[in-house]
């Protein structure tokens, strides 16, 4: 206490009209330097991030390089040292925002940069304060820096060219260098650097000759930032965010703050390229997203880039100009070959690819062949379930992040007890570390067809958190004791385990064994050398399990079937590919019973878990919620399926789920799953929220049923349940207070569940363009007119106004098919059903129906659910991805092997009821209501209109 | 937020401190021979000199004697200079008025009245740069003209002020962190009983923080007993020194 108080005060003035206040500044003798190099570790306390030691030297940016910011943002730029004087500067002429840029930069563990605190270090302190003598300050702080690593690295310090000149280079190890200079020394190959840099010198430049000129201006100006909060303020105006919501007749007058990103576009091509404009010669690049518009370029870009994919930064957009401009930062590549395509996606979704940095593998326990990593036996609170519980994992095949087990026993009192086990990531895991931060910005792993980005480093994804066979995991566990014949819960119980998984099964193995196919042993590798007798034993015990297990799942499923659970499925696919990754064929995913076990485990526990967070932190639980879909996105079904002669109900999610249940079609079992497709499209999407910021009733998950629900079992690969397992930890520990401190308060956690809602999302569309960009690779390298793998069977689900809308089940794929084309030619049928070619005619269409006419009067009509042949090809596109083109080859059903041997799902108990009913119903209507089948006058006289209006004369 | 940041990330104050660091403390006693007892206390840029006459008589009027102790009188006034804007501040305003009932309730908790029973003792406390932590100020002012006068007390009454700041406790504040309107509190604590002479706060505060402010409070409290004790022994040295010759 007395050492501190000991300083020598020195009076810091700081002029502001009119008064002259007098601050206090103190000064200490040991400021941390942050560096590996520190000559004197012991008196610096350096904590957190350090600049590494080695890079050939340091940077200390100049108060006048701001203009170049960009630049100094690119994780390539090392060991850049901001000194105090500088950020303080950067505060006063920039303001906040910029500050806050810079800080967060100063905060992520993967750009080495670090602040040094200048301005209370003792030595590098100058009393001046002027800021025209700011030069001074900084080459002193550069200078003791220089020193205090032990004269080992040169620091080099970096401004504009008039700042350049008001440094006195005093002592050799520290220089001063020009940005341009700096950057064509040191980074000579780091394109996107010299790229942005060229381009701001330019706008500099530009900015200085220029003076402004009135031109005639088409958008309105946004409001100066003022008068926005004044509006804001009195409430005459509204903040919105833009992006997902609908404006609902309001209009954009301001923006307060900004998404800014990058954006892949493509320059086109010598003959075809589009000018702007004359004067300032700048040419237009499209961008990959067809919603984005052309962007503008300057001409040595432009030129540089022809043919290129690149990233482009937008810079600003005038009032005056339809296209805004911006500049190139990047290429990617020529476009068209799949790394390149898939590089677009990545950078389209802002997924980061780059591996993990030294100081978050620094936290990771010791892992290696001589020092293998094992559990610690002195846990203490921790369950052990090695010797008592018989755990097993069910995975897809060659999986590698196994995050949940399950066991189920019989206990002495003949109750039943099911345990859900999860990797317990949160051991390895601390709040606030650097893995953690990280793993908070990816907020979960993404799945993509031939690769992975996961959210934690391997080791711990698919190593020591990863319930492997054969090996001691901790684990987090949910323990029910069920009543032996009712499956009633009687008891649950939370908490910390360590855990030893005896069989590691595929969904395939396991289905087998639930299906009492016992041959399939032999696949199995825990069976392979074990004795015949011991073999048959441990066969049983697996066996029982499972069947116990799968009966309790479906008596629960049917539980939440009563509180209107939907049985969603969205189409996946599955791309198989071979070690070279070429694409081997394209499979839908098939959902079958076991598959359905385990998710049904999982959810009990994901509801359990939400229900113990919410009951002991009601204000700050991560829970996920479902809201029920709007009315109107239904209509597409509603139609369809009335058309199809079946009604659905969708007033609640338990009238949807039982009118689902009933329209099924014995003849034809694809229909009821694209009901249910449609159903699951018109879903809103779940999200995860903050209990305290959302009414009780609002915590509804609308398509499960269930009241509460959360994510618990997935922590290896989803950042929520990172965050739901320590409120479990903290909501079952004894000593609370210790435990709490790790929690987010309810206005942090809303706003990370803002950030993981936004990834998941975008994990979600990158998985499903990445998809279909596989797709488009598998069919483009095939001849549409030969290869019979071009030709399937399709499904029409709907009409469009001149098209059909197909499903094709073999690939999993949904399309437009065309009719009718621009100029007004249909399709035309032969005799036998196939397709003749196009010639002039009419369309009509209704829910139900669509009729092509030729003019010569022969016509040929598509029934909703009609199975048609359909021909897969690949409308090639230059600038956006490629799309794929559906073309109906004849009227008759593709007789595809495959889809003959489709398995039959299981049969409803209601679906005989529903095939009388939909009999008796279709013809009672029109009894009742004396309709003709077939068209009305006007419909009638509509199609003689078209085909007045038609050109025949070719034809005649 | 926008505006100065008070608590940077690297934990520094506006000024250059530490969240638990103290101003720099400089102190004389005995600055003025007419009175009975005086101080001047520095406290970084803060500056106040205390004034202690008696215990005398009562003056005025008699019935103000408490037939038990004796009666302390405390006047706060602020010199026309003392702030950046320069402006009269007449004695009596609400603002000295309640720093002086402030600094009697404190000194009452301290000094051992019942000693001196019918008498008074009247402590003057001028402020004549005011940064921040006035009362605090002019409480060590006012322990040092106190002894100065060799009024027998309890304990040096040693006092603080404390801020929160970002979920940090900030101790000492300036004027510059008093003005950014976060919550401070003010503490005059015995240290060696540990125990509170008073404690005031006016901002709101989550009673979960209170603890960790008041404990920084306390610990700077402690800081500040250490360093007045100095300058007493200081100060007695140097007056041995000069009787003895």
């Amino acid at each position: 206490m007395l050492e501190k108080t000991e300083r020598v005060i020195t009076v810091n003035a700081v002029y502001r009209c009119p008064l002259r206040v007098v601050r206090e500044h103190y000064l200490r003798p040991c400021v941390p330097c942050n560096s590996a190099l520190c000559s004197q570790p012991e008196y610096c306390c350096n904590v957190g991030k350090l600049l590494p030691a080695e890079v050939t030297h340091y940077m200390v940016p100049d108060s006048s390089v701001f203009d170049y910011f960009e630049i100094l943002e690119m994780p390539e730029l090392k060991g850049v040292i901001w000194l105090q004087t500088v950020t303080d500067a950067l505060h006063s002429k920039r303001g906040w925002r910029y500050c806050n840029k810079l800080r967060s930069l100063l905060k992520d563990p993967s750009h080495e940069c670090v602040l040094f605190a200048n301005e209370y270090h003792v030595s590098c302190y100058h009393c001046e304060g002027s800021p025209v003598l700011c030069s001074r300050i900084i080459y002193a702080a550069a200078l003791w820096y220089y020193k205090h690593c032990g004269e080992k690295i040169p620091i080099i310090i970096v401004a504009d060219e008039d700042s350049t000149k008001r440094y006195k280079v005093k002592s050799k190890g520290v220089y001063v260098m020009t940005f341009k200079e700096y950057l064509n020394k040191f980074y000579s190959d780091l394109e996107a650097a010299h790229n942005s840099c060229d381009f701001i010198d330019e706008a500099l430049y530009e900015e200085k000759l220029e003076s402004l000129e009135a031109s005639g201006i088409n958008y309105n100006k946004y409001l100066p930032p003022d008068i926005l909060e004044a509006g804001l303020k009195s409430g005459l105006k509204v903040l919105g965010k833009m992006g997902q919501g609908q404006l609902d007749g309001r209009h954009v007058v301001g923006i307060t703050q900004k998404h800014k990103r990058d954006y892949i576009v493509t320059f086109p091509s010598k003959e075809d390229i589009l000018y702007y404009s004359r004067k300032t010669k700048k040419y237009l690049a499209v961008p990959w997203d067809y919603r984005i518009p052309r962007i503008r370029i300057s001409r040595k870009q432009a030129e540089k880039y022809q043919f290129c994919r690149a990233i482009i930064h937008i810079d600003s957009w005038d009032t005056d100009s339809r296209y805004p401009d911006g500049h190139v930062v990047g290429t990617l590549g020529t476009g068209g070959d799949l790394e390149g395509e898939m590089k677009s996606l990545l950078m389209e979704h802002d997924i980061s690819e780059r591996p993990f940095s030294e100081a978050q593998m620094g936290e990771l326990p010791v892992n290696t062949a001589e020092k293998p990593w094992s559990v610690d036996h002195e846990e203490q609170d921790r369950k052990d379930l090695r010797k008592t519980h018989l755990v097993f994992t069910i995975d897809p095949k060659g999986c590698e992040d196994v995050d949940d087990a399950l066991s189920v026993r019989t206990l002495s009192s003949g109750n039943l007890e099911l345990g859900v086990h999860i990797a317990d990531v949160t051991y390895f895991v601390k709040p606030k570390s650097h893995l953690d931060k990280e793993a908070r910005a990816r907020a979960t792993t993404y799945y993509l067809p031939d690769r992975r980005y996961d959210m934690l480093p391997s080791v711990l994804s698919s190593n020591l958190c990863s319930l492997l066979r054969g090996v001691d995991r901790y684990a987090m566990s949910v323990i029910w004791e069920l009543d032996m014949t009712t499956y009633e819960i009687k008891k649950v119980w939370y908490g910390r385990s360590i855990i030893h998984s005896t069989y590691q099964l595929s969904y395939e193995a396991a289905q087998e064994l639930l299906d009492g196919n016992l041959s399939i042993t032999g696949n199995i590798e825990e069976f392979q050398d074990m004795e015949e007798k011991e073999k048959e034993d441990r066969l049983q015990e697996l066996t029982w399990a499972i069947e116990k297990l799968a009966d309790i799942a479906s008596h629960f499923r049917a539980q939440r079937g009563l509180d209107g659970a939907l049985d969603l499925d969205g189409i996946e696919i599955s791309v198989l590919l071979d070690e070279e990754k070429n694409i081997l064929d394209l499979v839908p995913r098939q959902q079958r019973r076991i598959h359905r076990m385990v998710a049904e485990c999982m959810i009990l526990a994901n509801h359990w878990v939400a229900r113990k967070i919410y009951e002991s932190f009601p204000r700050q639980a991560l829970l996920r919620r479902h809201p029920p879909p709007r009315q109107n996105l239904f209509s597409e079904l509603k139609q369809s399926a009335k058309a199809g002669g079946f009604h659905i109900d969708t007033s609640s999610n338990r009238a949807l789920a039982l009118s689902l249940d009933n329209a099924y079609d014995v003849s034809d079992p694809m229909v009821n799953k694209l009901l249910r497709n449609m159903a699951t499209l018109a879903m809103s999407n779940a999200l995860y929220f903050s209990t305290g910021s959302c009414r009780e009733r609002e915590f509804h998950h609308y398509g499960l049923g269930l009241d509460k629900y959360t994510h618990f079992t997935s922590p290896i690969r989803r950042y929520a349940d990172i965050i739901v397992h320590r409120l479990l930890i903290a909501a079952i520990a004894e000593d609370k207070t210790k435990t709490e401190l790790n929690l987010l308060s309810d206005r942090c956690l809303e706003e990370l569940c803002d950030h993981i809602n936004e990834r998941h999302r975008a994990a979600k569309l990158c998985q499903r363009q990445a998809t279909e960009l596989f797709q488009c690779h598998f069919f483009r390298d095939k001849d549409a007119d030969r290869d019979e793998r071009c030709v399937a069977d399709g499904i029409i689900y709907a009409f469009r106004d001149t098209a059909v809308q197909l499903y094709i089940p073999r690939y999993g794929i949904k399309g437009t098919a065309n009719l009718k084309t621009k100029d007004g030619c249909v399709l035309h049928f032969g005799a036998n059903g196939e397709k003749i070619g196009w010639v002039p005619g009419a369309l009509w269409r209704s829910h139900k129906q669509a009729d092509c006419v030729t003019s010569s009067g022969q016509g040929v009509t598509f029934r909703i659910f009609e199975h048609v042949t359909v021909k897969i090809s690949v409308q090639a596109q230059q600038y956006h991805p490629n799309s794929l083109r559906l073309e109906i080859l004849s009227k008759k059903p593709y007789l595809d092997p495959e889809a003959r041997h489709t398995p039959k799902s299981s049969p409803s108990p209601t679906r005989e009821l529903v095939e009388e009913n939909s009999k008796e119903n279709i013809p009672e209507e029109y009894r009742q209501f004396q309709q003709t089948k077939g068209e009305s006058l006007y419909t009638l006289l509509e199609e003689m209109k078209n085909l007045a209006i038609q050109d025949i004369s070719n034809n005649l | 937020m926008a505006g100065l940041e008070l608590l940077s990330d690297q934990g520094y104050r506006v000024d250059g401190r530490r969240a638990g660091e103290l101003r720099k403390i400089q102190a004389r006693m005995g600055v003025f021979a007419q009175a009975d007892g005086s101080a001047y206390i520095e406290q970084g840029n803060t500056k106040a000199l205390a004034v202690v006459y008696g215990p005398h008589e009562i003056r005025g009027s008699r019935s103000r004697a408490l037939p038990d102790r004796a009666l302390v009188n405390c006047q706060y006034s602020s010199a026309t200079f003392s702030t950046a804007e320069r402006k009269r501040r007449p004695h009596g305003d609400r603002k000295s008025c309640e720093l002086g009932l402030q600094l009697r309730q404190t000194f009452e908790a301290a000094i051992l009245t019942q000693l001196h029973p019918r008498s008074q003792i009247d402590i003057y406390v001028q402020v004549l740069q005011a940064d921040g932590g006035t009362y605090a100020a002019c409480v060590n002012a006012a322990t040092l003209a106190v002894l100065d006068a060799g009024i027998p007390m309890r304990d040096f009454v040693c006092a603080c002020s404390a801020g929160f700041v970002d979920g940090t406790a900030l101790t000492d504040l300036s004027h510059v962190e008093e003005a950014s309107g976060s919550p401070q509190l003010a503490l005059a604590l015995l240290p060696a009983s540990g125990q509170i002479a008073l404690l005031e706060m006016d901002a709101r505060l989550h009673e979960d923080h209170l603890e960790q402010v008041l404990e920084a409070a306390a610990q700077a409290a402690r800081g500040v007993h250490t360093l007045l004790d100095r300058v007493v022994r200081q100060h007695v040295r140097e007056a041995s020194i000069l009787l003895g010759d």
